[in-house]
């Protein structure tokens, strides 16, 4: 059984926050500027997903500039070094690392998947029975970056089961 | 004097980078493993244990809870310092990993400047390693 999550869009900001100054931005000069566009694009995106107390995905999303900008800044590269292994290993770890503190804040009994990279766009993915629930969207000097929860119906997949 | 020796056991290569960076900084020697059974199989053949082991929870084949319990059962390796580094922040985890002989616990995500600190209140920061 799925319970109403409890975590909303300022929790989401605050592990954004996190994010940026432990990895992202540590110095605080670049942080992620709200736009509050849940419809922005990305060109690529990495999820987790959760089971159990609560079901559902938590989505990271940016543009591929922004996730080379990302993986240069976590793994302390020039731009120009970053690989693509590089982007979708820095894509991984960050839905790891939100999905992770998500569940921190769900009922107990909540499992964590390993995550899932896939360099195209947050519109291509496909989360059958799931809907967006909140996120924070922003733009990451001056390209876009989301973070959103989406959960997957309960009554879907009782009726489902 | 020799160098300390840290093992760094994540499944995800750029959080290894992250934590070798910083115990390189620290002037540690860095080996790399990407699961707690690859882990074993390295320490196996080490003829000298590392003085330390940055541990992930979640990882395929063997997770960082096993890991731990192995190591804890193995008198060759009980001078090994364990220190969980996982997004698993939930209060009954943390008891969990330091039941079964984990000495420290950090929560991703961190700073650097965190992580020092812990390996600091261990003991394994070298004096002016940090400068």
């Amino acid at each position: 059984m799925s319970v109403e999550v409890e975590v909303d869009e300022s929790d989401l900001a605050e592990m954004v926050e996190q994010v940026w100054e432990s990895y992202l931005d540590p110095e605080g000069v670049s942080p992620l500027i709200p736009t509050y566009d849940e419809n922005q694009a990305s060109e690529v995106h990495s999820s987790v997903s959760i089971t159990g107390s609560w079901s559902g995905h938590v989505v990271y999303a940016s543009s591929t500039a922004a996730a080379r900008r990302a993986a240069a800044a976590f793994l302390a590269m020039e731009l120009e070094e970053v690989s693509e292994e590089d982007i979708s290993d820095t894509l991984g770890e960050l839905a790891n690392i939100v999905g992770g503190n998500v569940k921190a804040m769900l009922p107990p009994g909540a499992q964590l998947s390993l995550p899932q990279v896939v360099l195209a766009p947050e519109s291509t993915a496909r989360y059958p029975n799931a809907a967006r629930i909140s996120g924070v969207y922003g733009l990451w000097e001056g390209e876009p970056v989301s973070i959103s929860m989406w959960q997957i119906s309960s009554e879907t997949k009782e009726d489902g089961a | 004097m020799t160098p300390m020796r840290a093992m760094v056991i994540d499944d995800s290569r750029a959080m290894r980078m992250i934590l070798k960076r910083i115990v390189t900084k620290l002037n540690f020697e860095a080996v790399e493993a990407g699961d707690g059974k690859e882990a074993l199989d390295l320490l196996a053949d080490m003829t000298e244990v590392p003085d330390l082991a940055l541990i992930d929870w979640n990882m395929p084949n063997m997770n960082g809870l096993e890991f731990v319990t192995k190591v804890r059962a193995d008198p060759r390796l009980r001078e090994m310092t364990l220190v969980m580094v996982t997004t698993e922040s939930e209060q009954s985890q943390i008891v969990r990993a330091l039941a079964a002989g984990a000495h420290e616990y950090v929560i991703k995500p961190f700073t650097e400047g965190a992580m020092i600190e812990k390996l600091a209140l261990l003991g394994l920061v070298p004096t002016g390693a940090n400068s």
